[in-house]
């Protein structure tokens, strides 16, 4: 008898008057001071470390994973892509580009599907470095 | 041996809120995307990368406070389980890590700083080496690999300072499994944190009330385990159900809590020459007037029923409320599903944009089955309708039952699923189930396995009563095996096995085809729920709940949320005193209204006689309160009482003999008092008002015991007349309405404070119980020290209605007050 409508469910989104996080500057200061630190003495000690072992370095990009990682099906892929497909579109709102992100298992190389923003840091530079190729 | 109690009930897993595993140990953040776990072997705790109150992400916190360098990311991150390290020397220092790309393709790799990237054979390789970045990038990790959580979630994440990381990796060092709890943890001798009004986050609002809640339990086991009693004489029955019942008498001492329908005794027999020891546990089912107890035995056979003295009880404490509520605090913590947002931020008394739930409004605002509504109780319903917290207040006789299931009505015919309607007791519960089924709604009473043999006026709603009347030829084999059962006390166990598995399935069929589900707050942490939602959920009594009973019921899923209660009476009893001072007595529904929101109250009332309900309007209700009743519908023709005055049912009796401590040393009592109660009773009967009209309240359980006894002795009437009248306490009144109301006040000692009358919310109880008329009895001298009872004494005086002297001559008192003071002892 009271003709009700479905009422919506939606968590329509809340709005919590927020109190603005007011970072403590000398929290921030002491952060940056051991975050320094902790660099500082990572980069010390790699450096004495490798002189010591005079490690030889191989770093030769492994053109067959990427070449044949250029046909999807022979790509080593792992769950991973699918997960991360979802995330591939615009839906978050700025674009993203695909990458391959090069990684070992073992001694065997492999790569892994990945989007990052077209305005980060990394693509950026990628981008700069083609157009410089281009134009040479 | 006993076999194990109700199904579920124990073995319940209340980890359905667990802490994840992959949980920000700063802040609780577990989505997948967003975490990282430190590698080192040691440590091994997960962190999310957002900064929350810090400068730098949680992540990127502990490894720079910890000193530690490795990170492993999360199986269901885009790379999957993977130990960061440089692609070219195996590095796993991430301070030390960055992404290069190759010069061509869309292809990156982690390399380390020093030295892979700056070794000059690289040089000439396809890559780029000159834009080197960074892992973790302005005090975070590079967000496109481990993801910086919503704004939504962070809000919904314990707020975590940077003082309380400092503190807690300190910890750390020396206990690697110490929680953030740890760093609040009381000593043993220190004054709990009190309650606030406003909570950072449900985790602060746990680290306050799981030691209140643990404290109010340690107390209550210690209560209860220590009453045991020994010589006691036992008389046998056999129940409907064909199970053993012991009736024996549980005597009782001053302030001990009282045994209720559904607590767990054990009764023991210590063996003597003609029979060897036995013991047996049973759930109580009844309590006579005699204070006699029924225990229903959970095991038949073995009884030694041709023995009846010599039996030794002792309670069986069980942790079950004080666990739902833990579970109820740690699933509104962890869960982000627990509740909505606005609830989650409204009950923490974060600042929340005002809500409307757009629903259209119904024509009516009354329902089928249900009296007419008055004006305030339609407004009250149209209101609720429309917000997603409200809280209506309800004094006394205002019709909050009829308004509650008005309300829940409307919000079952909303198609947003079932409504969850609970009360903090069980006796409010029926009533409410019984008003909402007579709008024609489908209502499933759940009552906890243990009270399943107490008898309930509302038996035919129960779930246990459903489920053994289902008229369903599928279920014949599980009425089958109940037979049997019922029969032979006990099944094989693979014949258990099948019954409960049949018994379960019904249970739940039975539930999911109602509209309303009725329980009390701790009952809605049956596991027979665990696995349904309600958005809407009502909690009447509300008031008398603490904060974490009434969370259990909420944090099923709520959306909508009613509050029904009334601050202005009694709230939440609390044994433990030290929980008390600390705050755990308020409710969930005051601290709301200290908040600002302002309860919706209902002012008509219905109960009482017009010259009565005034003087608690005025004190406790701001004069609001409106009489629906009239002095005609109150007057009691052909009752011969000597009211001083003829049209005011009501008297303060001046009494002026002293206060005792009682035997116990506990409680007070007071003689003159008591025997002028029994004059008073005795008048009311001859008069010709039967015993189920009159109920004697005092807030002294040394007098309630006293008026008892001596009624019986000294009552000039016949002695059943007396042992039917209800002689209680204040608190346990109410809710509840007599008649005629005799309060004897019992404190009367120039000296000291006058203890429980000094609390308003316990007088307006008191006053607030009669219908048709009370009497109070109690030395003006020392109460009128009290400022509100002073001005009680005085609106009787002024009345021509503060009397003395034998109660077939009471004239008016002339005696003095005293100045009230400002002080509350
Ligand atoms: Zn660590
Ligand atoms: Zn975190
Ligand atoms: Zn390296």
């Amino acid at each position: 008898d009271d003709g009700m409508a479905v009422g919506s469910d939606e968590d329509e989104g809340v709005e919590v008057r927020q109190k603005v996080v007011q970072i403590d500057l000398k929290e921030q200061e002491d952060f940056d001071r051991e975050l320094k630190a902790l660099l500082h003495e990572s980069l010390e000690s790699r450096k004495s470390e490798v002189r010591s072992r005079s490690t030889t370095l191989n770093m030769k990009v492994p053109m067959n994973v990427l070449e044949s990682s250029k046909d999807p099906r022979a790509t080593e892929s792992e769950s991973g892509e699918e997960t991360v497909d979802e995330e591939g579109g615009n839906a978050g709102g700025g674009s993203k580009v695909r990458v391959k992100v090069l990684m070992k298992k073992g001694h065997k190389q492999q790569t892994r599907q990945m989007f990052i923003p077209s305005d980060s840091a990394l693509v950026q530079s990628t981008k700069q470095q083609e157009a410089a190729e281009l134009e040479e | 041996e006993e076999p194990p109690s109700g199904a579920g009930e124990d073995g319940y897993d209340y980890g359905k809120g667990d802490f994840v595993e992959h949980a920000c140990r700063y802040c609780g953040i577990h989505n997948p995307a967003c975490v990282a776990r430190c590698n080192v072997p040691s440590c091994r705790k997960w962190f999310c990368n957002s900064r929350g109150n810090t400068s730098g992400s949680h992540i990127v916190n502990h490894l720079v406070r910890a000193k530690h360098k490795e990170v492993c990311l999360h199986k269901d991150s885009p790379l999957g389980e993977t130990i960061l390290e440089c692609y070219n020397c195996g590095c796993r220092n991430v301070f030390l890590l960055g992404f290069i790309s190759a010069k061509a393709e869309n292809v990156v790799v982690l390399l380390c700083r020093e030295p892979c990237l700056n070794v000059n054979a690289l040089k000439d390789m396809n890559w780029d080496l000159s834009q080197w970045c960074p892992l973790i990038d302005d005090r975070c990790f590079l967000s496109w690999l481990v993801k910086v959580p919503s704004e939504q979630e962070q809000l919904r994440a314990r707020q975590i300072s940077a003082q309380q990381i400092n503190k807690v990796e300190e910890l750390w060092k020396t206990n690697p499994d110490a929680s953030l709890e740890d760093l609040e943890k009381p000593g043993v001798d220190d004054e709990p944190q009190p309650v606030v009004l406003k909570y950072e986050d449900a985790y602060q609002y746990q680290n306050v009330f799981a030691p209140l809640i643990k404290l109010e339990a340690d107390y209550d086991k210690m209560m209860k385990e220590s009453q045991s009693k020994d010589s006691l004489t036992v008389r046998w029955d056999v129940g409907l159900n064909k199970k053993r019942v012991a009736y024996f008498v549980f005597p009782k001492e001053d302030n001990e809590l009282r045994l209720v329908p559904g607590d767990e005794l054990r009764l023991r027999y210590s063996g003597g020459t003609s029979h060897p020891a036995w013991q047996s546990v049973g759930h109580v089912i009844k309590l006579t007037a005699q204070e006699e107890v029924a225990l229903e035995l959970r095991a038949s056979q073995g009884v030694p029923v041709e023995l009846n003295h010599g039996f030794s009880v002792d309670f069986v404490w069980k942790s079950t409320s004080f666990d739902r509520m833990q579970g109820a605090m740690k699933t509104f913590a962890v869960d982000e599903t627990s509740v909505s947002g606005y609830i989650y931020h409204h009950l923490l008394g974060h600042e929340v944009e005002h809500q409307i739930i757009r629903n259209t409004l119904p024509k009516r605002f009354g329902a089928p089955g249900l009296p007419e509504l008055n004006a305030s109780q339609v407004l009250a319903v149209k209101s609720v309708l429309q917000k997603p917290v409200s809280l209506i207040q309800g004094p006394p006789g205002t019709g909050k039952t009829v308004t509650s299931a008005a309300i829940v009505y409307h919000m079952a015919k909303q198609g947003q699923g079932q409504v969850l309607v609970c009360a903090p007791s069980n006796v409010a519960v029926d009533q409410l189930a019984e008003k909402i089924s007579s709008t024609g709604l489908k209502v499933v009473r759940l009552c906890a396995k243990s009270r399943e043999a107490v008898s309930s006026p509302v038996e035919h709603l129960t779930l246990h009563y459903q489920v053994r009347h289902l008229d369903n030829s599928e279920k014949s084999e599980m009425h089958k095996l109940q037979q049997l059962k019922d029969e032979q006390g006990e099944l094989s166990s693979s014949d258990e096995k099948k019954y409960k598995a049949l018994k379960r399935a019904t249970e739940r069929e039975i539930l999911q085809s109602a509209d309303v589900i009725c329980c009390t707050c701790v009952g809605a942490g049956d596991p027979r729920l665990s696995n349904f939602r309600f958005r809407q959920v009502l909690i009447d009594e509300s008031t008398q709940a603490t904060e974490p009973e009434c969370l259990i019921p909420l944090v099923l899923g709520v959306k909508q949320v009613v509050l029904v209660g009334d601050h202005c009476q009694l709230g939440p009893v609390i044994m433990c005193k030290k929980a008390a001072r600390a705050g755990l007595a308020q409710s969930l529904f005051e601290r709301l209204v200290i908040l600002g929101v302002k309860p919706f109250r209902l002012q008509v009332q219905y109960r009482m006689h017009p010259c009565l309900s005034e003087f608690p309007s005025n004190c406790f209700y701001e004069g609001t309160l409106q009489n629906g009743v009239t002095v005609n519908e109150r007057q009691t023709s052909g009752i011969d009482f000597p009211w001083p005055v003829p049209n005011r049912p009501m008297f303060f009796y001046v009494q002026m003999g002293v206060e005792e401590i009682s035997a116990s040393g506990t409680s007070y009592l007071n003689r003159t008092e008591a025997a002028n109660v029994e004059k008073i009773v005795t008048t009311f009967l001859r008069s010709g008002v039967v015993p189920s009209q009159i109920g004697v309240i005092t807030p002294y359980e040394g007098q309630r015991a006293y008026i008892v006894n001596y009624m019986s002795r000294n009552g000039s009437l016949r002695q059943q007349l007396y042992k039917e009248i209800e002689v209680a306490s204040v608190d346990s009144f109410q809710g509840r309405e007599k008649d005629y109301i005799i309060l004897s006040c019992v404190r009367s000692n120039e000296h000291q404070g006058i203890g429980f009358l000094n609390d308003p919310r316990r007088l307006n109880v008191a006053l607030t119980r009669a219908r048709y008329g009370i009497v109070v009895l109690g030395n003006p001298k020392v109460l009128s020290k009290q400022p509100l009872w002073n001005s009680l004494l005085t609106h009787y005086k002024e009345h021509e209605c503060l009397v003395e002297g034998p109660l077939n001559n009471l004239k008016q008192s002339m005696v003095q007050f005293q100045k009230p003071k400002k002080i509350y002892n």
